[in-house]
Order: C-alpha cells, then sequence, then structure tokens
C-alpha cells in the first residue's frame, strides 16, 4: 500500500473526496501491479488523444468492444488513473447481472464497474464522473475471429441517458483486443445450459485450467480517444431519441473509420 | 449452363438494333440525340451485352431498393469503390438499364488516368463516362441526369485483399456539389466487388514508373497473357440502395466547410455500417447470402 500511496497522492486525493460504498482503493492497489505489467509490458497499450477528454465534469466513452472480456475498459482504467495530471477514476458500465459468483461482482465493482442501467448512468453523470461503455453490447465482444475490427451497431438505446443530459461523447478506437483473444466460435446453446452470457471456444480456452485458459497473445494495442462531437438535443422525446439515434450512427462510424486507419497504417509498417 | 452471349461478330448497326428489340423503352430515351460528352449508342449497345452478362449469369448480382432509383430528373449516387477495374460502376449502369422501372442511363465520373490512354479514353467516353471535375458534373446534373461519383477516389479501387471492405475516408466534394445544385443523393453499398481481383500487393514504384494509379499484384495480373489476368472471380455480389437524401439546405450552405464534411461522414458511416451487416450475414463469397 505504502508505494501505491505515493505514486498515486493525486488519483487517491481526488477519488478519496467521492463517496462510493463500492469502491475500494485497497483492491486498486493490489491489481495495479498486474494492471500495469499488462499495460506497459504485455499489450505495450499506444494510448493517445486523452487531452480530448474534459478536464472537469462528466464525459461518456464510448468504445468499440472486443476479444471477450471488456479489456479495453480495464486498460483505459489504468490509463486515466496512472495519468500524471488529470488522475481519474473510470466507471465503467457494464452488464453484471449474468455473474453468479460474490466475489467476482464484489471484486468488479471495487475496480470501477457499475452494473448497466440507466439509472446508473444518470447517477454518475450527476456526478460529473467519467464514464465508459460498450454499446455494442456482448455480441460486440463476441466477435469470431474472421469478423475483427467490423464494428456491430451501436444500440441507441445505451446513449438515452447521456444525450438527455447532453454529456459530450468521446469515442474511443481500439485494435487489439479482437486479436489478442482470437475466438474460434460462440457456442449458444451450451450459454443457454450454464447460463452464461456467452460460450466462446479460443485457442485455451476452455481446454487448459483456469489462469492459463485466459491466456493473451502479446499483441501490441493502439487506442485512440477522438474528438467529442457536439450535438444538439431538443426537449421533446422524439427529438432526443432522433438524437441519440443520430449519434450512435455517427461514434460507430468515426470508431470504424478509426479502425481502419489504423489497420492500414499497421499494413503498411509490416512490409 | 450458363448461355455465353455472341458478341463478337455484331457490327454496330446490329448491336444497336438487337438493344432496340430488347430495351425499347431505354434505346427511345437516348436514341438520336447528341450528347455533348461523347456517348455513341450504337458503342454502348456493343458492349451492354458483355456487361450484362456478367450481372445476370456470372456475378449474380442482388439489389435491394432498386425502386429508390428515381423515373426522372436528377440524382447523384455514391457508394464504395472496388475491384482493381471499376466493376461495381458497371454494375450499377447495367441495373439502371435493365432492371429499373423506368431504365436509365447512369454516368460515373471516372478518373483522369483513364482519359489519358487513346484507345481507352474514346471507349470510356463513348459507354458514358464523364471525365470527373465539377464543371462537368453540374452540367449533367442540369441536363437532369443521374450521376454517379465514388468519393473514394482511385484509393478505394487499390485496396488490397487485407483492407477489403475497409473503406477510406470520403472526399466530401460530393455534399458540396448536392447542395449547390439541389440534388438528392442516393447512397449505395457494394459487396462483391472487392475480392473479384484479389490485390495482393501495390508496387509503388513501378507504378511511379508506368505513370499508373497504383500497379497492383494480384494472383494473375501482371504473372499471366493478356486476356487471363481480366478474368474476375465468379464472387456474388450485392448492392444496397438508400432512399433518395434530399439534403434540405439552401444553395448557399454549399460553403460551409463543417456542414459538409459532417454529411459526407453520415453518408459514408451509414455504408460501411452496410458493408459490415451485409458481410455478417454472408455465408460466403462465392455462394452469396442464401444456403
Amino acid at each position: 500500500m505504502k508505494p501505491f500511496a505515493v505514486t498515486y497522492r493525486d488519483y487517491i486525493e481526488k477519488v478519496g473526496k467521492v463517496n462510493d460504498s463500492n469502491f475500494s482503493l485497497e483492491t486498486i492497489a493490489r491489481v495495479e501491479r498486474p494492471l500495469a505489467f499488462l499495460y506497459q509490458d504485455w499489450f505495450k497499450v499506444d494510448l493517445q488523444g486523452l487531452q480530448r477528454l474534459p478536464n472537469e465534469g462528466p464525459v461518456l466513452i464510448v468504445g468499440n468492444a472486443g476479444g471477450i472480456m471488456p479489456w479495453a475498459g480495464v486498460m483505459l482504467m489504468y490509463a486515466l488513473m496512472s495519468d500524471k495530471q488529470h488522475p481519474r477514476k473510470l466507471h465503467i458500465l457494464a452488464d453484471l447481472d449474468w455473474i453468479e459468483d460474490e466475489r467476482l461482482y464484489n471484486f468488479l465493482r471495487e475496480i470501477g464497474f457499475v452494473p448497466w442501467n440507466a439509472d446508473n448512468a444518470k447517477r454518475l453523470f450527476a456526478e460529473g464522473q467519467t464514464v465508459m461503455m460498450f454499446p455494442e453490447g456482448s455480441a460486440g465482444a463476441m466477435k469470431p475471429f474472421a469478423e475483427r475490427y467490423r464494428v456491430r451497431s451501436f444500440d441507441w438505446t445505451n446513449l438515452l441517458p447521456a444525450v438527455e443530459m447532453k454529456i459530450p461523447i468521446v469515442p474511443l478506437a481500439t485494435l487489439g483486443p479482437d486479436e489478442s483473444f482470437p475466438m474460434g466460435a460462440n457456442i449458444e446453446p451450451l450459454a443457454k445450459l450454464l447460463s452464461l452470457p456467452a460460450f466462446p471456444l479460443t485457442a485455451t480456452f476452455p481446454w487448459l485450467p483456469f489462469p492459463m485458459n485466459i491466456f493473451a497473445l502479446p499483441i501490441q494495442w493502439k487506442m485512440r480517444a477522438l474528438k467529442s462531437c457536439d450535438y444538439e438535443v431538443g426537449e421533446s422525446r422524439d427529438e432526443i431519441e432522433e438524437s441519440a439515434k443520430r449519434q450512435a450512427l455517427f461514434l460507430e462510424g468515426e470508431i470504424q473509420a478509426e479502425l481502419n486507419r489504423m489497420l492500414r497504417a499497421r499494413l503498411r509498417k509490416v512490409r | 449452363m450458363v448461355n455465353v452471349p455472341d458478341f463478337t461478330s455484331l457490327s454496330k448497326e446490329q448491336a444497336a438494333a438487337n438493344l432496340a428489340r430488347r430495351n425499347p423503352s431505354f434505346y427511345n430515351r437516348y436514341a438520336g440525340k447528341d450528347d455533348e460528352f461523347g456517348f455513341k449508342l450504337e458503342t454502348f449497345a456493343m458492349w451492354e451485352p458483355v456487361f450484362r452478362f456478367l450481372y445476370e449469369e456470372y456475378f449474380k448480382v442482388t439489389f435491394h431498393g432498386l425502386d429508390n432509383i428515381p423515373d426522372e430528373g436528377r440524382a447523384l449516387i455514391v457508394g464504395n469503390h472496388s475491384g482493381l477495374l471499376p466493376l461495381d460502376g458497371a454494375m450499377v449502369a447495367m441495373a439502371g438499364v435493365n432492371h429499373c422501372a423506368s431504365p436509365r442511363r447512369i454516368r460515373f465520373l471516372a478518373t483522369d488516368w483513364f482519359f489519358g490512354i487513346p484507345g481507352l479514353r474514346e471507349w470510356c467516353m463513348e459507354t458514358g463516362q464523364v471525365r470527373a471535375t465539377l464543371d462537368n458534373a453540374e452540367k449533367l446534373l442540369a441536363q437532369e441526369e443521374i450521376v454517379g461519383v465514388y468519393p473514394e477516389g482511385i484509393r478505394g479501387v487499390g485496396k488490397t485483399f487485407r483492407e477489403r471492405y475497409r473503406m477510406h475516408d470520403w472526399h466530401p466534394g460530393f455534399v458540396k456539389l448536392a447542395i449547390a445544385t439541389q440534388t438528392p443523393i442516393i447512397p449505395i453499398a457494394t459487396v462483391g466487388g472487392d475480392e473479384i481481383f484479389p490485390n495482393f500487393h501495390n508496387g509503388k514504384t513501378l507504378a511511379q514508373l508506368l505513370g499508373m494509379p497504383f500497379f497492383p499484384m494480384t494472383l494473375t495480373f501482371p504473372w499471366l497473357p493478356f486476356p487471363m489476368p481480366f478474368m474476375p472471380l465468379p464472387v456474388r455480389w450485392i448492392f444496397r440502395i438508400h432512399k433518395p437524401m434530399d439534403l434540405g439546405y439552401p444553395p448557399e450552405r454549399a460553403s460551409d466547410r463543417k456542414l459538409v464534411s459532417r454529411i459526407s461522414k453520415e453518408i459514408q458511416y451509414m455504408v460501411q455500417k452496410d458493408l459490415n451487416e451485409l458481410l455478417r450475414e454472408r455465408k460466403s463469397a462465392f455462394s452469396g447470402w442464401e444456403d
């Protein structure tokens, strides 16, 4: 705890003021070393564009899902936490209902995951927090390898709370997770049987025993936060929904276009 | 057994007579009219069976939303470009000629390179392509024609196989044109074109040396003797045509760069979304969307 307290003084000062019984700094301190290893040495994340986040006030970050678990969110969480200028806490809105294991659920809550629903989202925005979300849903995270880096359509209803409150939305394109966790197929009947959201088949899962089966290939990740797009929102419900639909399409396109650009740059570099 | 049409022994007059018999409404609409961009119905009639064969028998093209192409009046067709030889434009033109309720000639704006090669230049002009300049586009739209534009430009045609169906960023000039001339925009997504000539490498040095926009290397291209490299793979094609979009901005807004680039992006993202969806639903490149 001691070295953590020294390195992350600003972060702790900022987070300590927030009254959130589910969040735990001890847990963060415990996972800091493995996260740093993943971020710096394993995935070698190259994250650009953090200066595009507003320094004050609420912001919603939407990203492309991939790689079964929301690893992009966890990496961004580490990046924001260890940011020198503006350290901050990231709340990741995700579907946690399927988790039956109490310990896993509590652990995820303690590092900053928040169960997805509109009330939670609105509460976080009202508190002026930095929130991340994957509007593709679990279908996006379970993309087979052949469909890597093809964004599934964004669910505009997920954006409604943010659009309603006129929160700036920053798109974040992540190149890497789809190849770090190459997935062959998703066995849906088995997933239903085990009441899991999905049952992926990868090179290691479910064949190898526990810690080995979540093995990730050491792909170099690239993450780009893009320009937040300003939008106008009317007062009536119809106008809000119309605006959310437009935003969903635009954000999806921005992320897909950036992924295309990054992939193309990588192809050029390899040659 | 596919019936390959006999298009080698026909004279221009016979070809025109065949077209008049087979598709009288198209023939009557455009016969005997002078065209300032050099369209010749006889030449078109001679080549039409070749592309009709590709359309109907070889690629087995499917169009969704073909009735969104208007019977009368101008429109601007935009879409994703593909396929080394721009056959996607030819397929859209074929749909306009043979499969619309009211047959239309769809004229594509083609890159300067085609117009720098002596034989090709005449062929392009006589089959209805127009050199891509803003002037020409405005003239065509003033004549109430349908104009096809690929805002990706020549980069889109030269995509390598690994980049298939990942669009380059669009040049927003088409939105400017549409707002200035008050033309509805019809976005089209094309799946199939990027796989007919799998391109593994774009040679930069050779391209510069030969003055080509790019020098592709495919399974067949520089290696095999002449007609063989131009045999496309029999991939199934699908087109998704959107409803004509009336942008609803007054012509003065055409110089508003922020607005123009925003609309251009929105249309680009719409087409990319279609591509992603269509690809996901596809069973395989050669069997297409049915089992």
